[in-house]
């Protein structure tokens, strides 16, 4: 019965598990500018690693970093204040669109249309930020996954603009390409830049006093709110600074595929993708979301490549055992596993089962 | 400070290490080996499009099975044996194109499509850009050949000719001629691609077009639209759809009492599932099929069409439609191309392609400036008793229409 | 008019099933906090179990339910018993995720046994219709909608009049206290979850009988019961029903008066709309809401 005195009400331990608060003990330990170094040690390897590689391999390892930048950007809302948008691909999608019409209709450059969707995906996001935030939990999540999902409708009802359920096509050569195609080898860089833009700004935000506010929000938004956090400021500022990175990485995306269609820019397989990466990663962490998203996606292109007729099913199998051994995400688990010296497989699941 | 520096000298290390392994370029061995030649196929094994993927993948493995069961193809004076790679593209477009691109780097030049047009149109693009050579299977969207692109081909007759046959078929052949019809369209590329050529065939006979109806695509409630179209009276409804619609259709007109003439459907009515689905249901529905076993025409590979039927039925045990004929075509063009060009070079094999001229198990393959496979023509089958019977154009036809098609 | 009047008992009637689809999900989230995103293979395992007893045994798909609802209640009890009970006290998050593999696993499962080909029930009714002045009203989908409606009847008077279902709602209010009070709620979850799964395949026995179905349709059933558990509400057994009965109408409206592409807009338009003006739902309890869940 011990164990029973620490559930609450809502069936949760109230001993929280693991928050984003403790961020793991080895980056405290360090001098602030070290995790800055090896950052940027990462992001040369990943230059390195790119002159190794042949073009198609470039391509893989640019939808590594291009969920990297995703899951980090899922992270500043979902793992910071535990909102968990589940129609965060609204964002990309609107990213993707807003760059290829300002592209095949208005005929901007590139590089003009992708801050330009950046901050399109971004004012969205102050828009539906202040009804949709005073919405708890779950009811947030199908509330942002309402939006995304009535984001496609409105894309495919209006093809005069959006080419509509044919989809859409940046042009890439002749006199109407506005920007030349850039190449997997250029792509590759721009992902990697926007993968490190996103980082870093994790990183910056986990130090910074709207960080800790998010943190609060997540302990207890009451409380939050109680010590004198703006709490409806904080969240849709969270809100507004995630749909500006991923509405970013949908514009790259845009341009990379050259024609979309409005079922794959607003998946909700996508928004999946993110909220898992970040969860078996470690949410609210610096790492965590890089881990995720690389350790998932090179899972599953390895599947892929292997396991031609039961990929996926394999792939649904070992997301269920990895959700039972590490439910507070690899971060945390390593962490728990260095302070403890032992591989603790099966403490998680005596403290969460029933 | 010990943490740092290991931590520092670890990444530097690691970061060394991968540097040091592989080095950057485009292998161009493997793809095309002495006595083998490899294809990559990227296929929607999972995810939306896994049955229409599983069913063009039977298609592509027919015709490894029957190239190499001749010895292979021969390329001057040594016989190449086909040795296809197929990766699962779950059903979308941008893993495709992903593939497609593994596929370069491992020195496959010469790919066959994936499954339906928005995953061809992404491989297209990058087949383009890397010098690559497809044969388009079942991609039939217009606009892929819209693009300029000189790399891609498809055996199969455009999307604008789906509903158009049917139209030129009832116009023929039904008595009393039809004189209203209404377009049922889902609202994907295709679709409409079909819905346009159906609509401007049927004016051009003379027929009055009721306003076309969309719903989304996939939806299996489509009774919104069938309501509208009943106030309408029509004599034809003609889906330009999927399967799922397709069957929506022809069910939700039951329920509704929807009876017109008859009904005309694009790509549902001629795969067996159709009428395993619907049983009675499907009697009389008419569907345009780019393949029928009845078709002219013959290869040295294949055969008749009537001899790829039984051999098709005797490896997988059911009866052959046109999505593995297609497929079997598709690789049955790369094939015939690389025979020509004696050689396994993709830009030999492309120009062989576009210059190929030849009669087929599935009928002619020449391609136009495009890359669009024009002189075949499409022909309109029925359900009679069950089964999918050809009733035109008239050389390929087995039984006369029944009409009206209704029950 | 008797287009509106058509267009209104046909979106009653495929609201119905689609409340039957919704009904289990919409229990195992207000029960146990758990949103099973492998709601939608079960109801999809549900239609095959009750095809396959048709081939076999030439069963009517009334009496083929059966055998879904069985089948999947032993699933739904094993699942809840042998998996999810490891992590459910984990933060919710986890057993999403949890039942995202599950579905990965079962859809392609059945794309490995069925290789994915579209199939139907095939009866001699279904499709027949009752022609009532000029509206006609289909057989098939007025016997499914009836079924919704008789099994959240029976549902709440399950939970309002059994030891069962009481220790099942009063597990789903606090389960701390319902432990003190004898309640074994490992056991409960396990039963929560089989008659969710349970009530999944009957639908999909139902949606087999009027329709198509393939492994491919499972994520948009999954997608249709999480709207409609919104905007019915959670805590209340009606719920599901008032959710399903609502969507099916707006969409049919939404054809017939709008264009056929805009379905879909409107239907999360509504959702967005129901949610911002009354977060718990239509008849959801405030308790639901306030709940802390991440």
């Amino acid at each position: 019965m011990a164990a029973e005195s620490r559930v609450d009400v809502t069936g949760k331990p109230a001993a929280a598990p693991p928050t984003p608060a403790d961020e793991p003990d080895g980056w405290r330990r360090l001098r602030p500018a070290t995790p800055w170094a090896i950052g940027a040690i990462a992001v040369l390897a990943v230059i390195a690693l790119q002159t190794q590689l042949y073009s198609g391999q470039v391509r893989t390892v640019s939808t590594v970093l291009m969920f990297i930048a995703l899951a980090q950007s899922w992270n500043i809302l979902g793992g910071f204040t535990g909102y968990a948008s589940f129609g965060q691909v609204a964002f990309f999608g609107l990213g993707g669109y807003s760059t290829a019409v300002l592209m095949a209709k208005a005929g901007l450059s590139y590089w003009m249309a992708l801050p330009l969707s950046a901050v399109i995906a971004a004012a969205f996001a102050a828009v539906i930020g202040l009804p949709l935030l005073r919405l708890r939990g779950h009811y947030f999540a199908i509330a942002t996954l309402g939006v995304a999902e009535g984001l496609r409708e409105i894309v495919i009802n209006v093809p005069r603009l959006t080419g509509g359920g044919a989809g859409i096509s940046i042009p890439v050569v002749g006199k109407h390409a506005s920007t030349a195609y850039l190449g997997n080898d250029t792509f590759y860089i721009v992902f990697l830049v926007v993968a490190a833009a996103t980082t870093v700004l994790v990183g910056v935000l986990s130090r910074s006093r709207l960080g800790y506010g998010l943190r609060a929000i997540r302990q207890d938004e009451a409380a939050a709110a109680a010590a004198g956090i703006d709490t409806t400021r904080a969240k849709v500022t969270a809100l507004v600074l995630s749909a500006f990175c991923t509405g970013l990485v949908g514009s790259v995306y845009a341009f990379q595929q050259v024609t979309i269609y409005p079922e794959r820019l607003f998946d909700v397989q996508i928004t999946l993708l993110m909220v898992m990466m970040v969860v078996i990663g470690g949410s609210g962490t610096v790492l965590g979301p890089i881990i995720g998203a690389t350790a998932l996606q090179a899972l599953s292109e390895y599947l892929r490549a292997n396991f031609t007729e039961v990929h996926t099913f394999i792939l649904g199998a070992i997301i269920i055992a990895a959700v039972i051994i590490l439910p507070q995400g690899a971060v945390f688990f390593i962490r728990d596993a260095w302070r403890t010296r032992r591989l603790p497989l099966l403490d998680n699941v005596r403290t969460y089962r029933l | 400070m010990k943490v740092r520096t290991t931590t520092v000298a670890v990444t530097a290390v690691l970061a060394l290490s991968l540097a040091a392994c592989g080095s950057k370029g485009s292998r161009s061995t493997s793809g095309a080996d002495q006595d083998q030649l490899t294809i990559g196929v990227s296929m929607s094994l999972t995810g939306s499009l896994a049955r229409e993927g599983l069913l063009t993948r039977s298609g592509y493995e027919f015709c490894q099975q029957v190239i190499n069961g001749k010895g292979g193809i021969p390329v001057g004076d040594r016989k190449v044996k086909l040795n296809l790679v197929f990766q699962d593209d779950t059903s979308s477009p941008d893993t495709a194109a992903q593939l497609i691109d593994q596929y370069n780097d491992k020195g496959y030049k010469l790919v066959l499509s994936p499954y339906g047009s928005a995953a061809t149109e992404a491989a297209a693009a990058v087949v383009e850009r890397n010098g690559q050579v497809m044969v388009d299977s079942l991609g039939a969207d217009d606009t892929i050949f819209e693009k300029g692109y000189r790399r891609t081909f498809g055996v199969l007759s455009p999307g604008s000719e789906y509903a158009a046959s049917i139209v030129e078929a009832l116009h023929d052949l039904a008595k009393p001629t039809p004189k209203t019809v209404i377009f049922l369209s889902a609202d994907d590329g295709f679709s409409k691609s079909v819905t346009t050529g159906g609509e401007k065939a049927a004016r051009g006979l003379g027929m009055t077009v009721l306003p076309t109806q969309f719903f989304p695509n996939g939806a299996s409630d489509v009774s919104a639209a069938l309501s509208k179209a009943k106030a309408l009276h029509p004599d034809v409804i003609i889906g330009s759809v999927h399967f799922v619609e397709g069957v929506a259709i022809i069910k939700q007109s039951k329920e509704l009492g929807v009876r017109p003439q008859g009904f005309g459907e694009t790509v549902a009515p001629p795969t067996p599932d159709f009428p395993q689905t619907l049983n009675e249901l499907a009697e009389g529905v008419l569907g345009s099929s780019q393949w029928v076993s009845s078709g002219k025409g013959s290869d040295k590979w294949f055969g008749t069409s009537a001899d790829y039927a039984t051999a098709y039925k005797a490896k997988f045990g059911e009866d052959a439609q046109y999505h593995a004929a297609s497929a079997s075509a598709a690789c049955l063009a790369l094939v015939m191309a690389v025979e020509k060009a004696h050689s396994l070079q993709p830009d030999a094999v492309r120009d062989a392609l576009a210059s190929l001229d030849t009669p087929s198990f599935f009928g002619p393959i020449k391609f136009d400036p495009t890359g669009k496979n024009v002189t075949k023509q499409m022909s309109v089958i029925q359900i009679q008793h069950g089964e999918a019977v050809p009733v035109w154009p008239a050389d390929v036809a087995q039984k006369p229409l029944i009409w009206p098609g209704a029950a | 008019m008797n287009a509106f009047l058509q267009s209104t008992v046909y979106g009653l009637l495929q609201g119905g099933l689609l409340a039957l689809v919704a009904v289990g999900f919409s229990l195992v989230w207000g029960v146990m906090n758990v949103i099973n995103l492998a709601h939608g293979a079960f109801v999809v395992v549900g239609a095959y179990v009750a095809w396959q007893l048709n081939e076999w045994l030439g069963l009517d798909p009334f009496i083929a339910m059966f055998g879904s609802m069985a089948f999947l209640f032993v699933t739904g009890y094993l699942v809840q018993r042998l998996l999810v009970n490891l992590v459910v006290n984990a933060p919710v998050f986890i057993t999403l995720l949890l039942t995202f593999g599950l579905d990965l696993l079962l859809t392609n499962g059945l794309i490995m046994i069925y290789s994915g080909n579209y199939r139907a029930i095939n009866t001699s009714y279904a499709l027949k219709s009752l022609a009532l002045g000029g509206v006609r009203v289909p057989v098939g989908r007025l016997l499914g909608c009836l079924l919704a409606v008789a099994c959240s009847l029976l549902l709440v008077s399950l939970m309002k009049r059994t030891r069962t279902g009481l220790a099942i709602a009063a597990t789903g209010m606090d389960r701390g206290a319902a432990r003190l009070m004898g309640i074994r709620a490992r056991h409960i979850y396990a039963l929560t979850f089989g008659i969710a799964a349970a009530l999944a395949g009957l639908a999909g026995a139902m949606l087999a009988t009027v329709g198509t179905f393939s492994p491919a349709d499972a994520s948009k059933y999954t997608l249709f019961s999480f709207v409609i558990a919104v905007l019915g509400g959670l805590g209340n057994m009606y719920g599901a029903l008032a959710g399903g009965l609502l969507l099916g109408l707006v969409e049919s409206w939404a054809g017939q008066y709008l264009s056929g592409t805009l379905v879909n807009a409107v239907a999360f338009g509504l959702l967005v709309l129901v949610l911002v003006a009354r977060p718990a739902g239509l008849l959801g309890r405030p308790f639901y809401e306030s709940r802390l869940e991440v």
